[in-house]
């Protein structure tokens, strides 16, 4: 078991860079997904390290031994493609069992690791039939069954829950983790779902415009974002601007305390960052953080109630228990009180606002 | 860098056949135009030369400036004038019918191509084979007007007599050949599969989401097939009309069977002058050319037409 | 209203390009030497003839065979690598080849001919079989070349990066995924130009300069002394072929797909 290391890697497509030079590592046995949205050059990254894209630059060590000049036959870290990419022509079995038979693997072994195989997605009785009569969740297993076949030394996924539906995406992102865990393959999986980052992996790289914007564990990622984009990107985030001051922060005229004040001097420009669950409504000013404001949209998700206000200091969200007796309305206006222990200051916005 | 080079030697066998290919592709055009220029001798072949004298030949007869022939010139605007009635009648035609067909299920769409296939894969001889039986005087059409007394009525009212004017008929019956009108049929005949199979694609692609669109905002069909299909299509038909056209300019078969000699097209003298009885393979070549250049000429102003629409 | 209009616009479409076919058809049934129309004394005899004990049509038939199989098979051959050059790299030169190969089928066959008259003529091969089987091959590389390319483009390209990722180089990737993938649209191709060879006349009138005939030469030939009911064999024989040919294109792979329809949702 090796850990794999990317050391000043860039890439570019003629004067496009897909991604800027960036060093990363990924801890052997641990699942690693790379978060962001469309266009952020996490597939890009995905495939420099299949093989299937060659850096501009950089070196891709496994285990200390720089493999960025070997194609991606020579890898062969075992992938799973958005599309699944089953070869329609071959039943399940010789689907699963290709790359063994490509590397001259006898018929009869061939068959015992297919079936073995089959059996870890619980697809065991499904070897004989063709590809198209397999459903979209079954399809999945299969790709990922073939993947493991070559038993790779990294596991790749990219995009692997796109093509299914809601609650097929659920059950899979559980299924996949569990799988993971128990093989301990280091495996690196490309999503632009938060929530199923969150679910599966045990770090999440978040990038965006080709640039990596945080590495760190779930519970990092979403309580201690880096910045308004980590932020706002993963789950919901009241975001305001201020400036810095020796205790805190001020918001046009509001002042509020704050635990951690970072490494911000007094004077700069700066983003509180709050959690919408974290934001109280109270009817009567409360003593610490607060706004007043207006309500002006309540949605209601049944375990929980989303509250937005406009408040002097501008719009924020508050995310409330779900109960059948609140009678929060359009209009009411409210108090919106923010803990101190609960309020991050983050680097300025760019002007034109980040996500 | 992702892919591991393959062996030298398949290499060099793959660039090989690629030569070879581009050899027997384009040789035999670049010596067409080559031997155009040369010099046919007296009572024996040719030889190499380099004179522009075929091609004036072509445009004033080779006797100029003591005497003046347009013979070539008229039969190089025969080739024009058949080729460019019949495709723009096959695809007249066949435009409403590929429409029709297209809205069908796949499976009877899939039918239909078949039979178009088969008819578009009949040779030209056969096909000139068929319109000889239908129009021959012995059997045929000209015997069915006879039989069923239509004959006889035409001349009771005159008609016989205006298709006589048309070069249709003798004082007796109908006569359909050789004439211009048996000629072009049989030519609109052998290009209407051909219109079907290169109309089928874009019209298969018109979506009936986008009629039906037009519809909800109170197109009547007619409206619609002017304002919305008809204008999604305009390029690939003035394309089909050119590519059948080109097709059309060497037709052979059809020509040599159904025309009357005086009204012979480029692709019988290129024939009698490269293999038939005049055998001057120079002046050949040279009305070859001519007909490529043709052929040139109209696509490129076809073109030129199709993407410069009217009000640009 | 307007779908009777059009059942009988279709129907009458339908007479129209299936009338002169049955007619040549019918005629073989003639009794006597001349061609009638409807056939006078009908038997069977003409097809006794025409394949078994004329021997000038028996000796035409089999060059056509062995001129639309040879050419065929060669066309396929020869469009297999320019096809895959200019899907795998689509640079300007594998574009320009495949622009030059189309070339022959795309102008007026009979100037094609005139050049092959020409170039045979200086290799010493005119009115050789062979080069009728090159002439054909060439003229009618554009079917294969043009079937292999939409079934390549219909290959997931994601496919081969997976094959990719599970250790197949190039070689390998065009056994095991391309080659099987692919095996329809290189079938449809062979039978494209072998059809459409079996019934080609005016080049083959060209190259074979009296060294041999196949059919349609041979029935150009006889036009001069006016048709004969054997003639109509020969038709019947070729109906028939390019029929089942087509039937079996239709049957095994995707015909509005091949002819590009919008291939997107095959059903």
């Amino acid at each position: 078991m090796s850990d794999l290391e990317l050391s000043g890697i860039r890439k570019n497509f003629g004067d496009f860079v897909a991604m800027h030079k960036a060093d990363l590592f990924f801890e052997a046995g641990k699942l690693t997904a790379l978060l962001g949205p469309s266009g952020c050059g996490k597939t890009t990254l995905l495939r420099m390290i299949a093989g299937l894209e060659a850096p501009s630059e950089g070196q891709i060590l496994l285990g200390g031994k720089d493999i960025a000049s070997l194609s991606a036959e020579q890898r062969k870290f075992g992938m799973v493609f958005q599309s699944f990419a089953l070869f329609p022509h071959l039943n399940v079995a010789r689907n699963v069992s290709y790359s063994l038979r490509i590397a001259g693997v006898d018929a009869l072994t061939r068959r015992a690791r297919a079936r073995e195989l089959l059996e870890l997605v619980q697809l065991a009785d499904k070897g004989n039939n063709r590809i198209g009569e397999l459903s979209g969740g079954q399809q999945q297993r299969v790709a990922i069954a073939r993947a493991l076949a070559q038993e790779p030394v990294i596991f790749l996924l990219d995009e692997p829950m796109s093509a299914l539906d809601a609650q097929l995406r659920n059950d899979m992102q559980m299924e996949l983790r569990l799988l993971q865990q128990r093989l301990g393959i280091t495996t690196i999986v490309v999503t632009h779902d938060q929530r199923e980052a969150m679910t599966i992996a045990d770090k999440i790289v978040v990038m965006s415009q080709g640039r990596i914007e945080q590495v760190g564990t779930p519970q990092e990622i979403y309580h201690k974002p880096a910045n308004g984009f980590v932020a706002s990107f993963i789950g919901n985030a009241n975001l305001l601007d201020g400036r810095a001051t020796n205790s805190g922060v001020t918001l046009g005229d509001t002042h509020f305390a704050v635990a951690e004040r970072g490494g911000f001097a007094s004077g700069d420009r700066v983003t509180l960052f709050c959690r919408p669950e974290a934001v109280r409504l109270t009817e009567v000013a409360p003593s610490g953080n607060a706004l007043k404001g207006m309500v002006t949209f309540v949605r209601d998700e049944g375990i929980a109630r989303e509250i937005h206000l406009d408040t002097g200091a501008g719009h924020i969200i508050a995310e409330i228990p779900g109960s059948f007796n609140e009678t929060i309305r359009i209009g009411d206006r409210l108090h919106a009180e923010f803990p101190v222990e609960t309020l991050h200051l983050l680097p300025a916005r760019p002007a034109a606002g980040a996500a | 860098m992702r892919a591991t080079q393959p062996a030298i030697p398949f290499t060099v066998a793959r660039l090989f056949q690629k030569f070879v290919v581009l050899v027997l592709a384009v040789v035999p055009f670049l010596l067409v135009f080559a031997i155009s220029f040369g010099e046919k001798i007296e009572g024996a072949a040719w030889v190499w030369s380099f004179e522009l004298s075929n091609y004036k030949r072509f445009f004033v007869g080779a006797d100029y400036p003591n005497s003046v022939s347009f013979l070539y010139l008229k039969y190089l605007w025969y080739s024009i004038y058949y080729a460019l009635i019949a495709s723009i009648l096959a695809v007249a035609t066949a435009f409403p019918f590929v429409y029709l067909m297209t809205r069908l299920s796949r499976r009877v769409q899939t039918i239909w191509l078949v039979f178009f296939l088969c008819s578009l894969t009949f040779s030209e001889v056969f096909i000139v084979m068929g319109w000889d039986i239908l129009m021959s005087n012995r059997s045929g059409l000209p015997m069915l007007f006879k039989e069923s007394g239509l004959t006889d009525w035409l001349k009771q009212t005159g008609g016989l007599d205006i298709m006589r004017d048309w070069g249709l008929a003798t004082p007796r019956n109908v006569r359909f050949k050789p004439s211009e009108f048996a000629t072009i049929l049989t030519m609109t005949y052998l290009v209407w599969p051909y219109a079907v199979i290169l109309l089928y694609p874009p019209v298969s692609k018109i979506n009936n989401e986008i009629i039906e669109a037009a519809r909800t905002m109170g197109a009547r069909p007619a409206t619609v097939v002017r304002t919305v299909v008809l204008p999604m299509v305009r390029t690939p038909i003035v394309g089909t009309i050119l590519l059948l056209f080109v097709f059309l300019l060497g037709a052979y078969v059809t020509v040599a069977v159904f025309a009357e000699p005086a009204k012979h097209t480029l692709s019988i003298s290129v024939y009698e002058a490269v293999r038939g009885a005049t055998l001057n393979a120079p002046f050949g070549s040279a009305q070859a050319v001519i007909l490529l250049l043709t052929a040139a000429a109209i696509l490129f102003f076809g073109r030129r037409f199709v993407s410069h629409p009217e009000g640009r | 209203m307007a779908r009777l209009l059009s059942c009988t616009f279709m129907g009458f479409i339908a007479i129209w390009i299936a009338f002169p076919i049955l007619v040549v058809c019918l005629a073989a049934l003639n009794g006597g030497r001349t061609m009638f129309f409807p056939p006078e004394a009908p038997t069977f005899d003409r097809f006794t003839e025409f394949f078994l004990t004329e021997e000038i049509w028996v000796r035409s038939l089999r060059n056509s065979l062995i001129v639309a199989v040879g050419s065929a098979a060669l066309a396929v051959l020869a469009a297999w690598p320019i096809a895959y050059g200019l899907w795998r790299r689509a640079d300007w030169a594998s574009k320009l080849l495949a622009g030059l190969a189309s070339m022959p089928f795309a102008l007026p066959p009979i100037v094609f001919g005139v050049g092959l008259v020409f170039f045979w003529g200086y290799a010493g091969a005119l009115g050789n079989l062979w080069s009728g089987i090159v002439s054909h091959a060439i003229l009618f590389l554009a079917l294969p070349l043009t079937t292999l390319s939409i079934g390549l483009q219909s290959i997931d390209r994601a496919h081969l990066d997976a094959a990719a990722t599970m250790g197949a180089n190039e070689a390998t990737t065009f056994r095991t995924i391309i080659l099987p993938q692919m095996l329809p649209f290189t079938a449809s191709g062979f039978f494209f130009a072998l059809v459409l060879s079996f019934n080609e006349f005016i080049v083959v009138f060209f190259v074979s300069a009296s060294g041999y005939s196949t059919v349609t030469v041979q029935i150009f030939n006889s036009l001069r002394n006016g048709f004969t009911p054997t003639m109509a064999v020969g038709a019947i024989t070729f109906i028939t072929v390019s029929a089942l040919i087509f039937s079996l294109i239709a049957r095994f792979g995707n015909l509005p797909q091949l002819l590009g329809a919008d291939s997107r949702k095959p059903s």
